[in-house]
Formats: C-alpha cells, sequence, structure tokens
C-alpha cells in the first residue's frame, strides 16, 4: 500500500475524478448552484495538486474546508432534509475527500461511491436517456479501477494507455450484462416495502401545484416532458372529454386559489359502474405529490389511494418513482345532486374588496337572467364574440385580476380565463370551483397510448347547477376551441416547422413507454406474467429464487467455460506443424524433456531415428524460419510439408545386421 | 551431513490448514497451477464493495427501483467477471525452480522462481510473495519470466524456501485468487563470516610450505599495459610495443608467495559456530587475496587451491557441519 509520503501519479487521480464527476454530475445540476461550485472546485484543485505535486493541506484546514462546506449544505437546502439533500451530502463528503486523497485506498474509495451515487439519482429520475449515465457512468469506474490497479502493481503504463483501459472496461462491461440481465429479470422482488419514505418535504419538481394563481407560471405550459402515459381497454375518449381531474381549488384570497380542507379530507359519494364506463392504465410519471389523475368519475380507486369529497384521487405517500395504476371511470355520474349549505358558503365566497367591475357585471347579469344555465350561456358567449385570445405571452395581473383580464388585457391562457370567470360565477351566485389537471393529450397510433405532456396543463371550472349537481364549464374551450382539439401548442401558433422533429419527439416517446413498461414497471407482477409467457410455473419467491441461482451458476458455467478453456493451439502453421511433430515423437517416447531447446532435442533423438538426418535439417529451417528472419512463403510450405511426411520409425539394429 | 532444516516461512499456521492443503495437493514444484491448487476471496476492497452493493440492493428493491437494481447488478456481475478473470491468470500458469546462487548467512537469500505462460495471453499483475518483500511480475503470451524474491535464512546449511504464495488481484483488485507452493528443493546458505576475525594464519603444516617453496620462482604472464614511469626496462614488451606504436610493459601477476593452511580445530573461537564463521571470514580474505588455501576439517581436506569451484567445495562443506 502507498505510503502518503508519495503523492499518488496524476493518470489514476483523474481517472478516479472524472469517474466521481460524472457519476455526481445530475445530483451537481439539481443542487443549489453554490453547492455544485464548491464540489467542482474540490475537484479541480486536486487534478491540479496531483499535476503539480502538492502537498495535502494541513488538517486544520481540511477540517475549516469540510464543516464550512456542510453549513453551505445546511444554508442551501434551507434545512429541508430530503433525498436531494442526502445525496448533495454524499457529493460534498466525496468532494471532501479530494483534499486527502493520498492513498490507493482513498481513490478506490471514492471510485466505489461514485458507483452508490450513480444508483441514488434513479430515485429521482429513471427516464431512457439515464440509461447512457448508467453505462457511461459505469463504464468510466471500471476504467478509473483498472488504472487503480495498474498502480497498485507499480506498472509503468504505456502512453496510449487510456483508450486501452476504455476498451478493456468496455469489454468487462459487456459481458457483465447477461448475468445482469438474469439477476435483473429473476431477482425476486418486495411486494411490500421494507419501509416507507420518511414523509418528507419534497424536492420542487414541475408539475401541477396544488394552488393556482393566474400569471405566476408559465414554465409548465411549454414543458414538453411527459406528465403521463394512458392505455385504453376499447377506444380512448375524444379529445373534447379527456379532462384528467387533478386538484380541486376553492379558497380564493383574490390572487390564489387554493384546496379546502374539508372538502379534500371528506370521503367523496361511491359512483357506481356505469354503461359507457372507461378502463384504463396510467402510468404516472413521478411528479413528487400525492394525487393521481383520473378522469371523471372514478368508480374504483388503485390500493393506496382515497377518493375525496371532491373527486380528487389521493395516495398515501407521494408519488417518486414511476407509479402504474387501473382507472375505471363513469363519465355519466351526477356529482352531489343536493349541495350542502356548508359546501354552498364556500363555494361562494369572495374577498368583499376586489373585482369591483366584475362584481357590477355580475349583478347586471343576474338582473337579466333568472335562469343560471341561460346566464352562464350569455357568457360563454361572451367570451367567445368579444377579442378575447388565448395566449401564453401575457401580462401579470395587478390586485383587481378579474376586472383586469375580462375588461383590459384579454389575453391570457386557460389559469386565466378560469380564474376570471370563477369569479364573475361566484358573483352572481353560482357555486363555483376550480379543477387543475390535464387535457387532451397525443393519441400514440403506433404505441396506442394516450402520450400527456406537461404542456396539457390545464385549468377549468366546475358549476354547481340545480339537477345536474357539480357541472363542467370550460371557458378556454369557447375561446380557443383549438387548445381542447389539438392541445396549447396548435391554439397558441406554435406548431409551425419543425414537423419532424415533433414526430421524432413521439417517436422517442414510444421507446420511453416500453422502457418504463418493461424495464421501470417491471415488478413482481410483471414477472410472473412473464413466467407464464415462456410457459414457466407461477413460481413462489423461493422458486424464483431457485430460477435465479441456477440460471445464474448456468450462464457463468458458460462464461468460465469460454474463458478458462485450454487455450487455442499458435496461430503460425509452422509452429502447429513443428507442436504435432513433437506430439508425434512424444508418442514414440521421443519427446523433449522440459527446457529441451530444439536443436539439443535433435541431437540427442536424431540416432535413435531411421530418418535421423531429416530430423536434423528439419530442426534447422524450423529455426530458421522460427527464430531468424527468414519469411519465405516457399520455405514455410516446404517445412510443413516435410515435417507431415518425416517418419517416427526407429533405427532397428537387429534387422539392419540382418540385410 | 546435509541436514535440511525447514525454515518455515510463516509459522504458527494451524496443522489442519496444513494437512488439508497437503491432501488436496501437491506444492512441490515444479507445478502448473490449477483449479484444485487455485483459491480465491475477495480482497478488503472487495468486501467493502460488496457491502455497498448490498445497501444498493436493498435501497433499490424497497423502492422497487428498477434503474437502481440495474446498476446493482451490472456492478455485480462485473465483480463476477473479475472473480474469473483472477482465477484465469493464475490457472494453467507453469511454475518451476529457478537457479539459485548460493550466500552467506545473515543476508537475504534471493530465490527465483521460474514461470512459463503456454497461453495466447499477456498474464499481468502476478505477485510472488515470500516473507520479505513481494516480487511483482508480468508474463507475456507464450513466455517465460524469472521472478527473485527475498528468503531469510537465519543460520548456515541447507534450508527449504518454506510455503510461498502466487496470487494476483487482476483486474480490478476485487478479488484475490492464490497459490501455495512449498518446493521442496533445498537451497544452500554459506555460514556468516565473522566480523573480526583474526588474521590469517601464516605458515602451516611441512607439505604446503614445500610446495609453495616449489612455485616460488613462478611469475605468471598477466597482461599488458600502458609503459609508466618507474617499470623496468626488462618488463618493456618490445615486440608489443612497435606493433602499437606506444610503450607497452608487461604485467606480471606475482603468485601469492604464501599458501594458507585453515583448520577448523585450530581456528579461535569458543565454540564451533564461531569458529566457522571465522574459518568462513578466512577463506574470504584468502579468495581476496588471491592466494590459494587448504581446509581441513577433521578428516577430509579441500585443496590446496583458489578457484571458485574449490571456494563453494568449502563452503558447502562448512554449511554442511
Amino acid at each position: 500500500m502507498k505510503q502518503a509520503s508519495t503523492p499518488l501519479p496524476f493518470a489514476p487521480v483523474a481517472w478516479t475524478i472524472t469517474a466521481f464527476v460524472v457519476a455526481a454530475l445530475p445530483h451537481l445540476l439539481a443542487m443549489p448552484p453554490l453547492l455544485g461550485a464548491v464540489v467542482v472546485l474540490l475537484c479541480g484543485w486536486r487534478l491540479l495538486a496531483a499535476g503539480k505535486g502538492w502537498r495535502p493541506p494541513p488538517g486544520w484546514l481540511r477540517l475549516l474546508l469540510t464543516v464550512g462546506a456542510i453549513a453551505l449544505l445546511a444554508v442551501g437546502f434551507g434545512g429541508l432534509w430530503g433525498r436531494r439533500a442526502a445525496t448533495g451530502l454524499l457529493c460534498l463528503m466525496l468532494a471532501a475527500k479530494m483534499l486527502e486523497l493520498y492513498r490507493l485506498r482513498d481513490l478506490r474509495m471514492v471510485a466505489s461511491v461514485s458507483l452508490f451515487l450513480i444508483a441514488t439519482q434513479f430515485l429521482f429520475d429513471e427516464r431512457l436517456v439515464y440509461l447512457a449515465y448508467l453505462f457511461g457512468g459505469v463504464l468510466i469506474t471500471i476504467g478509473a479501477l483498472l488504472r487503480i490497479q495498474l498502480l497498485e502493481l507499480g506498472q509503468a503504463v504505456p502512453r496510449s494507455g487510456h483508450l486501452r483501459i476504455i476498451r478493456d472496461a468496455a469489454l468487462m462491461l459487456l459481458t457483465a450484462l447477461p448475468v445482469a440481465l438474469i439477476l435483473f429479470v429473476t431477482f425476486p422482488r418486495l411486494a411490500e416495502p421494507l419501509w416507507g419514505l420518511p414523509d418528507e418535504v419534497m424536492d420542487a419538481k414541475t408539475g401541477l401545484s396544488d394552488s393556482m394563481s393566474p400569471g405566476s407560471i408559465a414554465d409548465l405550459y411549454i414543458d414538453d416532458s411527459a406528465a403521463f402515459r394512458a392505455e385504453f381497454d376499447g377506444t380512448p375518449p375524444p379529445p373534447e372529454r379527456r379532462y384528467w381531474r387533478g386538484p380541486v381549488l376553492w379558497h380564493f384570497d383574490g390572487d390564489t386559489w387554493e384546496r379546502a380542507f374539508l372538502a379534500s379530507r371528506t370521503p367523496a359519494a361511491k359512483v357506481p359502474p356505469g354503461p359507457d364506463d372507461f378502463l384504463y392504465t396510467v402510468q404516472l410519471e413521478p411528479h413528487e405529490r400525492r394525487w393521481l389523475f383520473a378522469l371523471d368519475y372514478p368508480v374504483t380507486t388503485p390500493d393506496e389511494a382515497h377518493i375525496s369529497l371532491d373527486f380528487q384521487v389521493t395516495r398515501r405517500d407521494p408519488v417518486t418513482t414511476l407509479t402504474e395504476y387501473r382507472m375505471r371511470s363513469n363519465p355519466g355520474f351526477t356529482d352531489m345532486p343536493q349541495l350542502p349549505e356548508t359546501l354552498r358558503r364556500l363555494a361562494l365566497s369572495l374577498p368583499e374588496d376586489r373585482n369591483p367591475r366584475t362584481r357590477e357585471m355580475a349583478r347586471q347579469l343576474r338582473e337579466r337572467f333568472e335562469d343560471d344555465r341561460a346566464l352562464i350561456d350569455h357568457v360563454l358567449d361572451w367570451l367567445r364574440e368579444e377579442p378575447f385570445y388565448y395566449s401564453l405571452q401575457t401580462a401579470p395581473l395587478g390586485r383587481h385580476g378579474a376586472d383586469e383580464f375580462l375588461f383590459d388585457l384579454r389575453t391570457g391562457y386557460c389559469e386565466y380565463y378560469a380564474s376570471a370567470f370563477a369569479v364573475l360565477m361566484r358573483a352572481a351566485g353560482i357555486p363555483t370551483r376550480v379543477v387543475t389537471g390535464y387535457q387532451g393529450g397525443y393519441w400514440q397510433e403506433g404505441g396506442q397510448y394516450l402520450l400527456v405532456r406537461q404542456s396539457d396543463a390545464h385549468a377549468w371550472v366546475e358549476l354547481w347547477l340545480a339537477g345536474s349537481g357539480w357541472t363542467r364549464v370550460d371557458p378556454t374551450a369557447a375561446v380557443s376551441p383549438a387548445r381542447i382539439q389539438s392541445g396549447a401548442r396548435v391554439a397558441t401558433g406554435d406548431a409551425t416547422g419543425l414537423d419532424w422533429l415533433r414526430s421524432l419527439q413521439y417517436r422517442y416517446d414510444r421507446l420511453q413507454h416500453l422502457w418504463n413498461a418493461w424495464v421501470l414497471g417491471f415488478d413482481a407482477d410483471r414477472q410472473q406474467s412473464m413466467m407464464r409467457f415462456l410457459g414457466l410455473p407461477r413460481l413462489s419467491s423461493t422458486g424464483m429464487a431457485l430460477l435465479m441461482v441456477s440460471l445464474l451458476g448456468l450462464t457463468i458455467l458458460v462464461l468460465a467455460w469460454a474463458w478458462l478453456k485450454r487455450p487455442a493451439g499458435s496461430r503460425d502453421p509452422v509452429q502447429r506443424a513443428w507442436i504435432r511433430l513433437m506430439r508425434r515423437m512424444g508418442r514414440r517416447g521421443l519427446g523433449p524433456v522440459l527446457g529441451e531447446t530444439p536443436l539439443a532435442w535433435a541431437e540427442r533423438v536424431a540416432p535413435e531415428l531411421a530418418e535421423g538426418e531429416k530430423l536434423h535439417e528439419l530442426t534447422e529451417r524450423y529455426c530458421r524460419i522460427r527464430y531468424g528472419d527468414c519469411d519465405d512463403a516457399g520455405l514455410r510450405e516446404h517445412f510443413i510439408e516435410q515435417s507431415r511426411k518425416l517418419s517416427t520409425d526407429r533405427v532397428e539394429p537387429r534387422r539392419m545386421a540382418s540385410v | 551431513m546435509a541436514t535440511a532444516t525447514g525454515s518455515p516461512v510463516e509459522t504458527g499456521r494451524p496443522k489442519l490448514l496444513d494437512r488439508w492443503l497437503k491432501r488436496r495437493t501437491r506444492l512441490d514444484l515444479p507445478l502448473t497451477l490449477a483449479y484444485r491448487r487455485i483459491f480465491i476471496l475477495p480482497t478488503r476492497f472487495g468486501w467493502m464493495l460488496g457491502l455497498l452493493m448490498g445497501a444498493m440492493l436493498i435501497g433499490s428493491l424497497n423502492f422497487n427501483n428498477n434503474l437502481g437494481l440495474l446498476t446493482t447488478f451490472i456492478v455485480a456481475a462485473t465483480a463476477i467477471n473479475s472473480m474469473l478473470l483472477a482465477f484465469r491468470n493464475l490457472n494453467g500458469l507453469h511454475l518451476r525452480h529457478g537457479a539459485a546462487r548460493p550466500v552467506h548467512a545473515g543476508k537475504p537469500v534471493p530465490w527465483r522462481l521460474t514461470a512459463v505462460n503456454h497461453c495466447e495471453r499477456n498474464r499481468d499483475g502476478l505477485r510472488l510473495k515470500g516473507p520479505g518483500p513481494d516480487a511483482v511480475f508480468n508474463v507475456p503470451a507464450r513466455g517465460v519470466r524469472e521472478v527473485t524474491i527475498e528468503l531469510d535464512a537465519r543460520g548456515r546449511g541447507w534450508h527449504r524456501p518454506g510455503r510461498l504464495r502466487i496470487e494476483t488481484t487482476q483486474p480490478l483488485g476485487l478479488f484475490r485468487a492464490w497459490s501455495w507452493i512449498e518446493p521442496t528443493t533445498p537451497f544452500l546458505v554459506w555460514p556468516q563470516p565473522a566480523e573480526h576475525a583474526p588474521p590469517l594464519p601464516e605458515g602451516g603444516d611441512a607439505q604446503s610450505v614445500q610446495r609453495r617453496q616449489a612455485r616460488e620462482e613462478g611469475e605468471d604472464f598477466h597482461s599488458l599495459r600502458r609503459w609508466r614511469e618507474g617499470d623496468p626496462l626488462h618488463r618493456i614488451a618490445w615486440k608489443a610495443s612497435q606493433r602499437h606504436q606506444t610503450l607497452l610493459s608487461r604485467q606480471f601477476r606475482r603468485e601469492q608467495s604464501r599458501e594458507v593452511f585453515l583448520s577448523l580445530e585450530r581456528a579461535p573461537g569458543r565454540d564451533l559456530e564461531e569458529r566457522i564463521r571465522i574459518v568462513t571470514a578466512w577463506i574470504l580474505r584468502a579468495e581476496a587475496e588471491n592466494r590459494s588455501w587448504t581446509l581441513e576439517l577433521g578428516e577430509e581436506r579441500f585443496g590446496p587451491d583458489r578457484s571458485e569451484s574449490h571456494k563453494h567445495a568449502c563452503m558447502r562443506a562448512l554449511a554442511e557441519l
């Protein structure tokens, strides 16, 4: 083991640090920038130190820097102890290790913890692109370990050594794949987690939030990443019925819509199954929140989820990994034929001192229309006929948001319309709530699933009407029917050009879908269905483990056989011919003894052979071809032929005497 | 009197393991490493990575994180591969004795091993472990390498190298594959020369003195060298000087006039060991002064002579006492 007194050479340190940085890269990007900068700086310093042969810094400085870094971490994550903070701490500790990276085993430690970092990244994101990260990271780490091994042996590596190391590492990785895949497919999966996620404050993630204030976030609507994918039994619903229900918002303080404690904690009425029910499976991308998305109105809930009074489907634990759930929705259900008084009050409350013009308009409308439905139709017509525009490029709203939007700005997207419309309706005395979720989605013909992206996020309004209960009204649809039929991108006129790019994106998403289904969603159920597909009986987890062990044993045997089989003969035909001759002689008891040179052997054996002279000649020729610089093809062929012809008959003195 | 005093390289090894090893396989050279002789266990780093993989496995299983599992399994499969590769690195390697040169007791003894690789691939990162520092070596494809390690030699006489280890942690340092070898061919350790030996005993017995006088006149011509001031005229090699266009004078190596007679019995010293050491020192001194010597050990006599083989015979006789 190297002592701290001999500084480590540059190359192994550089390999190790590269492995670490590659493994930590996604973590670094998710960290507060200052922390990421500290990690990169420490790595850079260590590289420089390795290049220039600097000594390790004194102990007190190391301690000071480490404590400082941890303090930074505590401040950077604002005291929120989540998984990001935990992996951030791991990155920071490894970076602090750079300050005392002066022994061989430290290098190995950093390299192997890099593997751990790679695995932890998948707690946050498991998309297909991360497969490249997995293989790249593991490849470089194996390379680093190979390079460290050379250091331990104390061998000088030729200059072109790095390429060779990459090649060797790639070969190791490739040959590891069969065993890894067998393990992956057959390793028994846990049906129940051993421990749950701590009820931690989740890291910020794009996606819907549980509140809505118009104009605060437009980022979501230009985010093309997938929110979820849905597969339908039978035909999917038409675009105008694809309203995926998310958080339902009741409270409005003049700026922000929020959920109501009462409504979200009370269980919903039981929805009976109907004749036109949609049956579908949703693969939900992790969004760090508890709610699931469903079409109206969910009949059954997945395990561990409950439906609230306003038909939000909520899970006990946040969705932190790709989650698949099965749903059944009955679109013909009437939600709440009778509205309880508490809910009515909740659905009518408005801050008194806001939006005077909207209130005035509502009062006038109320005077003109007795009937709620006529009033609503009138307002929708008004929205349609007045110059309202659907656009993501719009201005923020001030104190009287609904007033500013309805009478001045008149340009905005769903949140603007839903909020202003809801204010108007509440002012007119119609119980109103805002529903956020996703609307629409892209039907993937090739993959037979509906792709719903973040940009499909939507907000609409539900009004309580006597007779039909809570009824969905979408003011955005009145302004921009294209939004509902074709999505936000078409509606905002952003769909020009780059069609090929978009179709490429959709193709890629189909791959991603397969990936989700077969790799990420591979669980105990899929394992069993795969066994059925292969015609194997249903196995208990013990049976699965046995299958795994036997398959593994078999693969390792095959690998061992391929690697450990006796060395193949020489590639040189002359050498092969020579070895054949040796063998023939050996069978006669005339083979060379260990360490005997060809010439010495010929000297010893020739007198016993009938064709001793020829053996001498042949041996000399062999030595000339093999050890000389003779490269004449004719000579070589002649040698091979002669060696084949040479007789191994011994001299028989008695017969010779008799002749 | 050749006593093979085995110097156990690793003392205190449980007898049970010893017996098992011996029953399992022959450890003597020459041998070819094969599966019965090769043992394999994780290194400390291997255990550490194993622990880390365990943590990765449990974490990924718990969160049903398939990509995390895949990472774990790829690492595990790589580890399994590296185990096979470590084994392969030793498997089929042929080992035999190298030439050994005797040395004096008290110094480390260089002991040589010859490794022959019959395969078409290199065997890198092999390590021969003895009591001293390890020897790291590579054997190229279809190549032969000689490795030298230093053994402790505590006393004179015949020793066996004891149990040695040939090992490798290739390619990742996760697993250590090793084989024991226990060569039975002994090596000779000459006695240690005394540090402050008395001067060579001058004179000797009558016979040797006579022989000495007979040789007194003889001067052996040794070589030519450039003439220096002070060289007598009769030393100048005129013919050669003419050929080389410069003055050359003949060099004579003067036969050391006095032979020495060394007798173990008559050597000073408190005990046998000390006397042996003193006689050893005398032999070395006689050799250094280029004098011939006779060694008397009880009934046996060696010499007189001053050749290398004479020295070896004397040293061996002393070592074997």
